[in-house]
């Protein structure tokens, strides 16, 4: 037993630098922006996504037609995911407008990917279109139930 | 002799269960295998594409693979012994109820043996299993 303590111990020594994408972490990305306008509307939406109290770490990717919110809750505030959501959605459905597709999510996966999607197009590995045509297949990723 | 008086008798006799041993022993190696649940769901979201939503099938399936494998090589047994409860609760313990019925069975042949009695234990578990999801979903359809 206390060997195996001595070895978990040695192997969390071995955890790799924080890249901020870990569940409990914060990771804060920036806003993304592929629709070519310089409005700054993803940076609004994420502040506005910020203050909410039950969500402590936002993504926000705005594409041609579709906006992307993903964000993690603090673990208590799990319980009232649903009402979460509806009151986002509402909020951010105010700013945009209904010309745009706004898809919230607070599946960790999605939140991963469009931190992914962030860290690639700053990286220069995918232009604006393949950036967008990556979005849409995140959203797509969303609607997957089994 | 009486059936009370029996009962009185042999109690005197009887070994004291550590019943709060058993239950932190339960808790514990229960919370463990939760945690390598949890560990797993992860290492699927990470690297492939399941999201929080679609990772519950292919987390259920590896646990209780790992599960019979263990229980083939008689590690989960032991674990099970250290454990009780702790051990049978989680999903894993479906895996263990199953193979170790086919081991048992396993000198009555293939067919009648373990295909006979495979399901033995675990057959109550998918029944009742499939009969509350009807339920539940009739509920929820209805209202």
């Amino acid at each position: 037993m206390k060997k195996m303590a001595l070895a978990i111990l040695l192997l969390a020594g071995c955890a790799p630098e924080h890249d901020g994408t870990a569940l409990i972490e914060t990771a804060n990305p920036d806003a993304v922006q592929l629709d070519g306008h310089q409005d700054g509307l993803a940076e609004k939406i994420k502040k506005e996504a910020d203050s909410t109290e039950s969500i402590y770490d936002t993504a926000v990717v705005k594409g041609k037609k579709e906006l992307l919110v993903a964000y993690k809750v603090r673990h208590l505030d799990r319980f009232k995911m649903k009402d979460i959501e509806k009151d986002l959605t509402k909020r951010i459905e105010k700013i945009t407008g209904k010309d745009v597709d706004v898809v919230v999510s607070s599946d960790y996966k999605i939140f991963l990917e469009a931190v992914r999607l962030k860290e690639d197009m700053e990286a220069d590995l995918m232009s604006e279109k393949e950036a967008d045509k990556r979005l849409s297949e995140i959203i797509k990723l969303k609607k997957e139930m089994t | 002799m009486d059936p009370d008086r029996y009962k009185k008798l042999a109690s005197k006799y009887e070994a004291k269960r550590p019943v709060l041993q058993n239950c932190i022993r339960a808790f514990w190696t229960g919370g463990l295998i939760c945690v390598i649940g949890q560990a797993v769901s992860y290492f699927f979201i990470f690297f492939f594409d399941f999201t929080e939503q679609t990772v519950g099938n292919p987390t259920v399936a590896f646990m209780v693979f790992l599960s019979m494998l263990l229980t083939g090589f008689g590690i989960y047994d032991r674990l099970g012994q250290f454990a009780g409860a702790g051990s049978a609760v989680p999903v894993t313990g479906f895996g263990n109820a199953v193979i170790s019925a086919a081991i048992e069975h396993r000198t009555e042949g293939f067919v009648l043996g373990v295909g006979g009695n495979m399901f033995k234990l675990a057959g109550s578990v998918i029944l009742f299993g499939v009969f509350s999801a009807f339920i539940v979903a009739l509920i929820k359809s209805l209202f």
